[in-house]
């Protein structure tokens, strides 16, 4: 899943300051997930935001919406009528959604409401963490299910290096080293062996070294 | 009110005694649709618990938990309810005895009375009120909560009759009351008056009857409670200064120490004494020193070990074992001086405190002694009643049933647990009568109410000048009738007397109102009463909305007449959005089985099988191995004498004959689905793994628990050690060679209290008191060594330890951390331990050493149980029951009750009274034709739902899930209705019925539009 | 403004606070009027956004009253509000509001006196923080409209 995190009402109240009518547009995919950017927040933003500007003297007539994903075109088609009637859209999906709307609704301006941050997993209720940079070319098989890219710091291929203490990265004792976790668990399946082996240099072209990617699905394309 | 209602003779039961005992009772059977007569000779019930102030051992207040079983008892229409009543005599045979009541005058008409209060504000001396003000107030509850929610007067302390029969709007005050005797007819009785507390005015070297700061446990707890005579601050009653130091004596009353005092152990006293010491040093910490003098530790209760240990270990509470000497107070001192001494050191220390709690214990009261003599009960050396082996709740005379603290001192989850078996026992000897028609005039149905304009209607209440004196009541109405939405708005005198009532009914019928407000008292008291009345006139019962402007308003701001005013307008306000925003819901029903599933074939699945078959349902008794009996087959005799092996035998031939009754051996539950009334269970059955799968709508959990044995002691690796079972079983066949035994050595909690197995085994002290005496009994010349931690031989159990010592047995005291050694001599065994009495080692040379090993869950099976039945288990492996306090045979999930030892280790005796218990709690939901499951239900709205999980995670019931389709779903039968994932969800896809987002956010849009009109 | 009245809105447990306050109604505890209850199953049933709403609406306090530790009818709903109420109060900080405004308060259904004592401390805490400063722009927002 995609993560996000609210922007602060300071850099959202600059953004819509000009504008008499906006539209708040929530996701039902990952950012209400992650609790960011689904209907509640919206309906929190939204209470929010007219609170801030009040204060500041300015009223503006905010519009909630949420649509069932912002980065599929049909979806985004359901709020042409009411796109008509506003100023500016502030979307609270992920980037993803952020550019399908302002491609769809070149002529209107469209901000975003939130921080896209990683792809990660649920730990616990409230509680996110990255998992997956999207490289292109997952290694998970050969390193125990646990992805050095995403979780160690240094992006090590071959590791642990001399940074990691106690299961620890030396970033923070709140990070767990992944290389330790990776011998963890190769230990635990008893292919110790596949530890000492050494990954060759990695071609990052996969992981967008070589520009935007795009999957294309020929037998669905049309 | 609750209206007197003749009811045919014989076909009730008389439950004498309305605390909580008797109120457990009286609703166990009402709920099983038995008729019942409550009489209880307070003005109303409650009884003890009321006057606690938090109970252990959660420390909660849970008087928010028995509230509802207060009320309760005042509306269930099969109970009868006779407050200020006694019972003077009983006469008669079981299933037909002739009871006479005295009913003291009230001087109240229960009828008129609205419980408003003027009387009591006019005449504070003359009415019984006692909102916990002062110092014998009964409890912070006992208003609003009371029940009979009325006054009532005490005309002796009255000098002005006639103003105070004046100053009553309800015109509810009569001087003429003579109260009035009269008999009834009735199939059995329970007796279920409780035990006093013992006096130790007498006692002068405690000095309680003229020491201020020398207080009994239930003082304390006065002083304590939020509505105590201190409101809650602890102050020494001497000087209303904070006390820095305080003393409990324990055993005050009990053990046969003191003049008077009862030879049997109170058995809950250390856990009021903890509780209290706890609660103190919660709310003042380092400020106060907590210290417990005592002489066993008798925390032996499911969990209590661990309480034990944490008052000890985290609380820092000191203990001492010590009988203290005296309390004196020197001349012109303000301090206590308490003097003793400790083992092993015969100087005497003195030690001064602020206050000395004194733990008093329980005794028979003088008049319930008088009562049970009139009924021809036999008594005990104590005045409490004899009572049969294998069921205590049965008294030596046919008929007559007792449960609680007069049965035996006991705490309370033990007396709710005994008093839903009497229940049981009682419900048998009475009448059946063929089910009553509905005696409900047949409604006139439910107006469809879709698509209308929200036309509301508001009654406003005066409430004999409750409200109407302090708040504008025109000017209210006035305000309302301006109200968007409202068609209708009225001043109503009283809004809860009949025929206020029957007005408002024909007003919403002949306006055609389609919501109702309500202006007047709280939801919590009348919202029941005007859903009713509003479903009468045609309207769904959900379409009402309650201003609560007495509480909330007039009562407090009664200084303040115009801002009362002003804040009943807004409330109305706010409660005329909520009505317009409500919405018609429908309660869910579903239809029930009748049949029963008993898991365990013990001794406690089959008299929980028994008593079922025998009211006439159909139960199904599943064990788990070939046979039924269960450990209760290894076992010979109780300590009170009774032949357990002939007791089994007969109950398997009893179970086996019964037509009602179908025993599945060698069952392994694989797997359970349905709901409360309605499971389906699968097993695999015999050796062939066959599949069977059994319809049932309640289920009995009675897996048992299973004799521990560890590794401790040479226990299987030498031939004289054995544990108590073992022992008991040779003393039964081979006395002879036991005769030759010159020392017998037993070690207590081997395998208990300890680091793997916290808790108290419970059942081990009484074992070897019971095979000790037997020992003694075989050879009074065998020298038996009892060492023990604490000896806990609580309630009448003390008398058989009593009576070991007497016989010579030794009991030798060890700590934890200095274990007595065992080595192997040839044939025999060395012990050595210290004596801390002596304060020497000493070493006895043993013939035999006997270890007492106790219970522990089977945890694998309880694992699996738990996991397909959803139940939660403790961390030690029993099943965890609903409430430890108040409902300790339910299981959180409706329809299961659990029994026996799979709820904790207990006796026998006690393990078939928590048997019978189940069946009584069972009962009362089979007789039900249909389950109501209510409507306050929290509903996924599946297109909004983003299968995020987060209600899944944040419902406190694990009730939610995602289903088939993808979607959250949360399944009614089991929603709780707390709404916690209503306000988790991110999608806003939930929403808790009554209580809906568009609802909540109406009311608080327009308070503040109230407000702007104001302005 | 001098003669300031604050409106508080009190979300109160239907199991404890709630009954508290009819207990202080029963035993004529006075408190201030200011204060006016809504009434919820459980605290944990108070969403953050009832509370944002209340002070767009124009409350000056907000407080959510729930049971006693370890009290809560609903295991855990009390605990999970006084977390909502701690998410909220740093919101408020971002929209400009004092948090000081919004409280979680805990009581048993006996502590009548407590209720009323509560309901008299905050209402004179928000009687010292003067108007909400939303109200005060909304009202300040009107002015100019009336100009």
């Amino acid at each position: 899943m995609i993560t996000a995190e609210r922007k602060p009402l300071e850099e959202l109240i600059e953004y819509v300051k000009p504008y008499k009518r906006i539209l708040l547009l929530g996701c039902n995919e990952c950012v209400t997930v992650c609790a960011a950017g689904g209907r509640k927040e919206v309906g929190l933003l939204a209470s929010g935001l007219q609170m801030a500007l009040l204060k500041s003297g300015i009223s503006i007539d905010i519009r909630q919406h949420t649509l069932e994903r912002q980065c599929d075109p049909e979806y985004v088609e359901e709020i042409v009528s009411m796109i008509a009637g506003v100023d500016a859209v502030v979307s609270m999906a992920c980037g993803c959604g952020v550019q399908q709307l302002a491609m769809r609704y070149k002529d209107k301006p469209i901000f975003p409401a939130v921080n896209t941050k990683f792809m990660g997993a649920s730990e616990r209720q409230g509680v996110w963490a990255e998992r997956c940079q999207g490289c292109g070319n997952c290694l998970l098989g050969e390193t125990g299910g646990i992805c050095p890219i995403a979780r160690c710091a240094k992006q090590l291929m071959n590791g642990p290096c001399g940074g990691s203490a106690g299961g620890h990265c030396e970033i923070s004792e709140d990070v767990d080293c992944a290389w330790q976790l990776i011998w963890d668990r190769l230990k635990a399946l008893g292919k110790e062996e596949s530890f000492v082996e050494i990954t060759p240099a990695k071609d990052w072209r996969s992981g967008g070294g070589s520009g935007p990617r795009k999957i294309i699905r020929e037998d669905l394309a049309e | 009110m609750q209206k007197s209602k003749t009811l045919p003779s014989s076909d009730k039961v008389l439950v004498i005694g309305g605390g909580l005992g008797g109120i457990r009772t009286a609703l166990d059977l009402a709920e099983a649709e038995k008729n019942v007569i409550l009489v209880d000779k307070d003005h109303n019930i409650g009884g003890l618990m009321t006057q606690l102030d938090r109970t252990f051992p959660t420390n909660n207040c849970d008087l928010c938990t028995i509230s509802p079983n207060l009320s309760e008892s005042g509306r269930q229409k099969h109970i009868e309810l006779a407050a200020l009543t006694t019972v003077t005599a009983v006469s008669g045979e079981k299933g037909n005895f002739t009871a006479t009541l005295k009913t003291a005058p009230r001087y109240i008409n229960l009828e008129k009375c609205t419980a408003c209060g003027d009387c009591y504000q006019a005449f504070p001396d003359c009415v019984r009120f006692t909102p916990g003000l002062d110092h014998r107030a009964p409890t912070c509850m006992r208003y609003p909560q009371a029940t009979p929610q009325a006054y009532s007067i005490d005309l002796e302390k009255c000098e002005d009759v006639e103003a105070l029969v004046k100053i009553c709007p309800a015109g509810a005050i009569e001087p003429d009351d003579i109260g009035r005797n009269r008999e009834v007819k009735c199939g059995s009785v329970v007796l279920a008056t409780g035990a006093e507390l013992f006096d130790p005015s007498h006692l002068d070297y405690l000095d309680y009857a003229t020491k201020a700061d020398v207080v009994t446990s239930l003082e304390y707890e006065r002083i304590l409670s939020a509505s105590g005579p201190t409101q809650g601050k602890l102050l020494r009653p001497s000087n209303n200064k904070q006390p820095k130091k305080i003393a409990w004596i324990q055993c005050i009353g009990s053990r046969g120490i003191q003049k008077g005092a009862g030879s049997h152990c109170s058995s809950a006293c250390c856990m009021f004494a903890l509780k209290e010491a706890m609660v103190t040093k919660e709310r003042f910490q380092e400020d106060i020193e907590t210290t417990i003098f005592y002489m066993d530790m008798r925390t032996f209760g499911k969990d209590y070990e661990l309480y034990y240990q944490r008052a000890k270990n985290d609380f820092g509470i000191r203990f001492i074992h010590s009988r203290p000497h005296s309390i004196l107070q020197p001349e012109g001192k303000d301090d206590l001086e308490l003097s003793y001494t400790l083992e092993g050191d015969a100087n005497k220390i003195t030690e001064n405190f602020d206050m000395v709690v004194l733990a008093t214990g329980f005794k028979v009261g003088d008049d319930t002694k008088a009562l049970m003599e009139t009924m021809g009960l036999e008594l005990n050396d104590e005045n409490f009643p004899r009572t049969t082996g294998f069921n205590p709740v049965v008294t030596s005379k046919p008929g007559i049933y007792t449960c609680g603290t007069l049965q035996e001192p006991k705490d309370i989850p033990e007396t709710m647990v005994q008093a839903s078996a009497a229940a049981c026992m009682a419900a048998k000897d009475i009448a059946t009568t063929p089910k009553e028609e509905k005696d409900m005039v047949a409604l006139i149905p439910e107006r469809d109410v879709s698509g209308e304009d929200a036309k509301v209607g508001v009654f406003i209440c005066d409430c004999g000048e409750n409200i109407g004196a302090v708040a504008d009541v025109d000017k209210l109405v006035d305000y309302a009738a301006k109200l968007p939405g409202v068609a209708v708005a009225q001043a109503k005198g009283h809004g809860c007397s009949r025929e206020s009532m029957e007005q408002i009914q024909q007003t919403i019928i002949d306006e055609g109102i389609n919501r109702v407000v309500i202006g007047g008292c709280s939801p919590r008291t009348h919202e029941a009463k005007f859903q009713e009345l509003i479903r009468r006139a045609g309207l769904n019962k959900y379409l009402l909305e309650m201003a609560n402007i007495r509480d909330q308003s007039t009562w407090v701001h009664g200084a303040k007449p115009v801002k009362a005013t002003a804040k009943s307008q807004e409330l109305i306000q706010m409660a005329v959005a909520g009505a317009i925003a409500s919405k018609p819901l429908s309660e869910h029903s579903l239809p029930m089985n009748k049949d029963v599933l008993v898991v365990g074939g013990g001794v406690t699945g089959m008299t929980s099988a028994l008593e079922l078959a025998e009211q006439g349902f159909k139960v199904y008794l599943a064990e788990k191995s070939n046979n039924l009996g269960g450990v209760a087959k290894q076992l010979r005799k109780t300590l009170e004498g009774d032949d357990i092996q002939q007791f089994v035998t007969e109950l398997i031939d009893q179970v086996m004959a019964h037509k009602l009754i179908e025993v599945i051996t060698g069952a392994i539950i694989v797997d359970h689905n349905g709901m409360p009334g309605m499971f389906s269970t699968g097993m695999q059955v015999g050796k062939q793994m066959f599949y069977r799968q059994i319809n049932h709508g309640v289920t009995i959990m009675a897996t048992g628990a299973q004799p521990n044995r560890p590794e401790e002691y040479l226990l299987d690796s030498h031939d004289n050690v054995s544990t108590q079972i073992e022992l008991q079983t040779m003393l039964e066949e081979q006395p002879d060679a036991i005769k030759r035994w010159e020392n017998v050595v037993m070690i207590q909690c081997v395998g208990s209290r300890n680091a793997d197995n916290p808790n108290c085994s419970r059942i081990c002290c009484q074992n070897a008191v019971k095979n000790a005496l037997r020992l003694a009994e075989i050879n009074p010349d065998t020298r038996i060594f009892v060492l023990y931690r604490d000896m806990r031989t609580y309630g009448f159990q003390e008398e058989y330890y009593q009576k070991a010592r007497a016989k010579g047995v030794i009991f030798v005291r060890y700590e934890m951390e200095e274990p007595p050694q065992v080595q192997a001599a040839g044939e025999k065994l060395e012990i050595s331990f210290n004596d801390p009495i002596l304060g020497m080692e000493l070493k006895v040379k043993a013939d035999h050493l006997c270890l007492s090993t106790g219970l522990i869950a089977d945890k694998d099976s309880t694992e699996e149980l738990a996991m397909t039945f959803k139940l939660q288990r403790t961390h030690d492996g029993y099943f965890l029951e609903d409430h430890v306090k108040l409902r300790p045979v339910d299981l959180a999930m409706p329809g299961f009750y659990v029994a026996g030892t799979a709820h904790s280790p207990k006796s026998i005796r006690e393990s078939l009274v928590q048997a019978r218990a189940a069946a009584s709690r069972a009962q009362t939901m089979l007789v039900q034709d249909s389950i109501n499951l209510g409507a306050a239900s929290a509903r996924v709205d599946s297109d909004k739902c983003a299968s995020c999980l987060i209600c899944v995670r944040a419902c406190p019931f694990d009730v939610p899930f995602i289903n088939a389709e993808g979607y959250s779903e949360i399944d009614p039968a089991q929603c709780h209705g707390c709404g916690l994932c209503a306000s988790e969800c991110p999608a806003k896809a939930i929403q808790l019925m009554q209580f809906e987002d568009d609802r909540i956010l109406a009311k608080l849009e327009k308070l503040f539009d109230g407000l702007e009109a104001e302005a | 403004m001098k003669n300031f009245e604050p409106v508080i809105v009190a979300f109160c447990c239907h199991y404890c606070a709630y009954t508290a306050a009819d207990m202080a109604g029963s035993q004529r505890l006075p408190y201030p009027a200011n204060v006016k209850i809504v009434r919820v199953p459980c605290s944990g049933k108070v969403d953050a956004l009832h509370i944002v709403k209340a002070f767009e609406k124009g409350a000056d306090g907000v407080y959510v009253a729930g049971c006693l530790e370890g009290d809560c009818h609903f295991k855990s709903g009390n605990t999970k509000a006084a977390r909502r109420v701690e998410y909220v109060r740093k919101y408020m900080e971002e929209i400009g509001i004092e948090p000081e405004r919004l409280e979680m308060v805990y009581l048993s259904a006996g502590m009548g006196y407590r209720f009323a004592e509560v309901a008299t401390t905050i209402t004179e805490k928000i009687r010292e923080l003067g108007p909400s400063p939303i109200k005060s722009a909304t009202a300040g927002q009107t002015g100019q409209v009336a100009c």
